[in-house]
């Protein structure tokens, strides 16, 4: 089968590429619905006059889902928790593994700062009844657990979940949570966009070789495999 | 229109570069139309042995159904639209005749009108007497229950799948696989002494919910899309990056502060001497307050800070940039409603760039056909007075900027964000390309409005 994809090589390409038209506005608005939907308020407010883009929601609404957010951001889960009950008790009651994912995070922060005993307590009085509860969790616990094992959690399997993009994780799951208790589209589009991208490389590679995109960061064209 | 074009008019200041994010400031172009689809039964070259009501939506068969050519099929008057990810038509049999021989299915348009869809090749029927699939020869696979009178029976082409399927009564009987991509007609086949069908091509409610089955298909490949992994920072860092390519100063600052440091910047060009951080942020503040200047119309401080910045850009006296700007000015002045000053500057400045390229041209016509209208705003060069305009100037001013970083010779002056755009349409072009041009077209416009069918 392979010897009859057809190859494209990098010159005709980029003669493909440049025949895409992308509206600036398109790009602008793809921002704005990030910065908006992520919660990203004081952002959104800049990149409206900066670049004249209407956001797609009343900003005023994102103040709060922000502070809900911050609070994960910066490690006071206690806090957040608070807040989202605040708003409309009914997010976390409805939604056991945002709930469960909240407290994993509040374990996590207690063995960031090293108190090992509350940090053990903590996670056998208020996580381990709900592992019995759900097999997923349970594994989730066991290994977040994992991470007092280790003095030096920079060598330690499952380090990442110190890193602040397990805040960031967190945080998203929340927020999202709240957006759609507002009836709002809980994804940013952007995120959906690149996923399309991967997915749509992915199904071009079955009846062509040409020009991948690897590293999205970047955004450098590779050369077809022949 | 490419940007070929554009570059080699373009030399001077842009250098061999693509200016890919100029095209905004051409005139919009209008909507593709919608493709015709089926609306009737094409009486023109219906088989012999047929009697078509007046409407064109009922035929009778009024053959003897002796042999296997004298049936009476009949097509659409125009093939299934393929440019979507489904089509679908039914037919009701109000009245079996002597034999109850029917068949329903799609032909392409060599069919003879004397067979059976499915007997012929490159056509497929689902035939009613004995719940056979038929496709290209005249023998059938067994497929589905039989069908009589009272029936509603449904042929429809999934796109994506490359599927043919049937329905009977509102439920899916099964599907058969499509081979080759030509276009395909609606088709029915009657053989039975005083046999009578009602065809629908959609001016009526369907019996089989096609509605569902569009959004059934469309999950499934949201689903297939959202189930590849994918970091979030991958999307921030597409964020950040594209606030710095356009000199969105305030905006990163915002965004890094509300971020509080979760992704450190990634660090662009991994090959050369030239650090990341000097590429990305490069002339940051200067580009920053040039986009200002253009969005407030102040083309006059833009000028005076290139002249202070980057005189280089300015020298040569059909750069480009110095068009769009003097375009720019002249455009302010309209709107200010100085009309004569702004004939004025028309005279002085914009007259150099006649004659220096087509695309050029256009733009100049565009602007000076404002001074054409009394009330310029509603007419159909409106586009140039908003404030869009001035953002694609702005573009425009940021992109050469950045061009005289040396670190980013020969590379592409686009965002990373608008690349992987690029990249992704293309992609789906090719894609539906390779599939004869089937399916629905992809559209940034439509993920951006909609979204929530999860169409394209």
């Amino acid at each position: 089968m392979s010897s009859s994809k057809k190859v494209i090589t990098k010159e005709e390409w980029e003669k493909k590429l440049a025949d895409v038209k992308i509206r600036k506005e398109d790009m602008n608005k793809l921002v704005m619905n990030f910065l908006v939907t992520e919660g990203y308020v004081e952002a959104a407010e800049k990149f409206q006059m900066e670049s004249g883009t209407q956001p797609d929601i009343d900003l005023g609404t994102i103040t709060d889902r922000m502070a809900v957010r911050k609070a994960v951001q910066c490690g006071n889960v206690e806090d957040a928790i608070e807040k989202v009950n605040d708003l409309n008790p009914e997010i976390l009651d409805t939604n056991p593994q945002l709930f469960f994912h909240l407290q994993q995070q509040r374990l996590i922060e207690l063995i960031r700062s090293g108190s090992v005993e509350e940090a053990l307590q903590f996670a056998q009085e208020e996580l381990a009844p709900r592992g019995e509860e759900n097999h997923a969790f349970l594994e989730e616990l066991e290994r977040t657990v994992a991470l007092l094992a280790f003095e030096d959690t920079a060598s330690c399997p499952v380090g990442e979940l110190l890193d602040v993009s397990q805040r960031q994780k967190t945080a998203s799951e929340l927020n999202a949570a709240i957006l759609t208790s507002q009836s709002h589209e809980k994804d940013p589009k952007l995120p959906s966009l690149l996923k399309m991208l991967i997915w749509a490389q992915n199904q071009l590679d079955e009846k062509a070789s040409y020009p991948r995109i690897n590293d999205l960061v970047n955004a450098t064209l590779e050369d077809p495999v022949t | 229109m490419g940007g070929d074009q554009l570059v080699a008019t373009m030399q001077p200041t842009g250098g061999s570069r693509n200016l890919y994010s100029l095209y905004d400031w051409r005139r919009p172009e209008p909507k593709p139309e919608e493709e015709e689809v089926p609306t009737h039964l094409n009486t023109t070259t219906c088989g012999h042995f047929l009697v078509i009501s007046t409407d064109k939506l009922s035929a009778r068969y009024n053959g003897d159904g002796q042999h296997g050519h004298d049936v009476g099929a009949i097509q659409s008057n125009r093939p299934a639209p393929h440019q979507r990810l489904l089509y679908y038509f039914e037919i009701s049999l109000k009245d079996r005749g002597q034999r109850g021989v029917i068949s329903i299915g799609f032909t392409d348009e060599n069919f003879k009108m004397s067979r059976q869809p499915g007997w012929e090749p490159n056509s497929y029927g689902y035939h009613g007497d004995d719940g056979l699939l038929y496709h290209g020869r005249g023998r059938g696979d067994s497929f589905g229950p039989t069908f009589t009178t009272g029936d509603t029976v449904g042929a429809g082409i999934n796109y994506a799948a490359q599927e043919l399927f049937f329905t009977k009564n509102g439920k899916l009987v099964g599907t058969h696989i499509k081979e080759g991509k030509g276009p395909l007609y609606p088709t029915i086949g009657l053989h039975s002494p005083s046999e009578k069908v009602e065809v629908n091509f959609g001016q009526k409610p369907f019996i089989f919910d096609i509605e569902a089955m569009v959004q059934e298909e469309r999950e499934r490949r949201q689903r297939s899309v959202e189930s590849v992994p994918l970091p979030l920072s991958i999307s921030h860092n597409v964020v950040r990056t594209y606030l710095l390519h356009y000199g969105y100063q305030d905006t990163l600052t915002a965004f890094d502060v509300a971020s509080g440091g979760t992704f450190p910047p990634v660090v662009v060009a991994p090959e050369g001497p030239v650090t990341g951080n000097d590429t990305e942020s490069y002339a940051l503040e200067q580009r920053k307050i040039l986009r200002k200047l253009t969005r407030e119309g102040d083309i006059d401080g833009v000028f005076a800070k290139l002249r202070e910045w980057y005189p280089e850009l300015l020298q040569s006296g059909v750069s480009l940039v110095s068009f769009l700007l003097h375009c720019q000015k002249y455009i302010e002045l309209v709107k200010a409603g100085s009309l004569e000053a702004a004939v004025n500057y028309a005279r002085v400045e914009l007259a150099n760039f006649f004659a220096v390229g087509s695309v050029e041209d256009t733009h100049l016509q565009d602007c000076l056909a404002l001074l054409a209208y009394e009330h310029p705003e509603k007419s159909m060069v409106s586009y140039l007075l908003h404030v869009a305009q001035r953002e694609a100037v702005a573009d425009a001013v940021n992109a050469v900027v950045l061009a005289t970083n040396p670190a980013n010779l020969g590379k592409p002056s686009q965002s990373a964000l608008e690349m992987l755009l690029r990249q992704l349409t293309a992609c789906l072009m090719e894609k539906r390309y390779l599939n004869g041009g089937q399916g629905e077209i992809f559209t940034l416009q439509r993920v951006l409005q909609g979204g929530k069918d999860g169409g394209w």
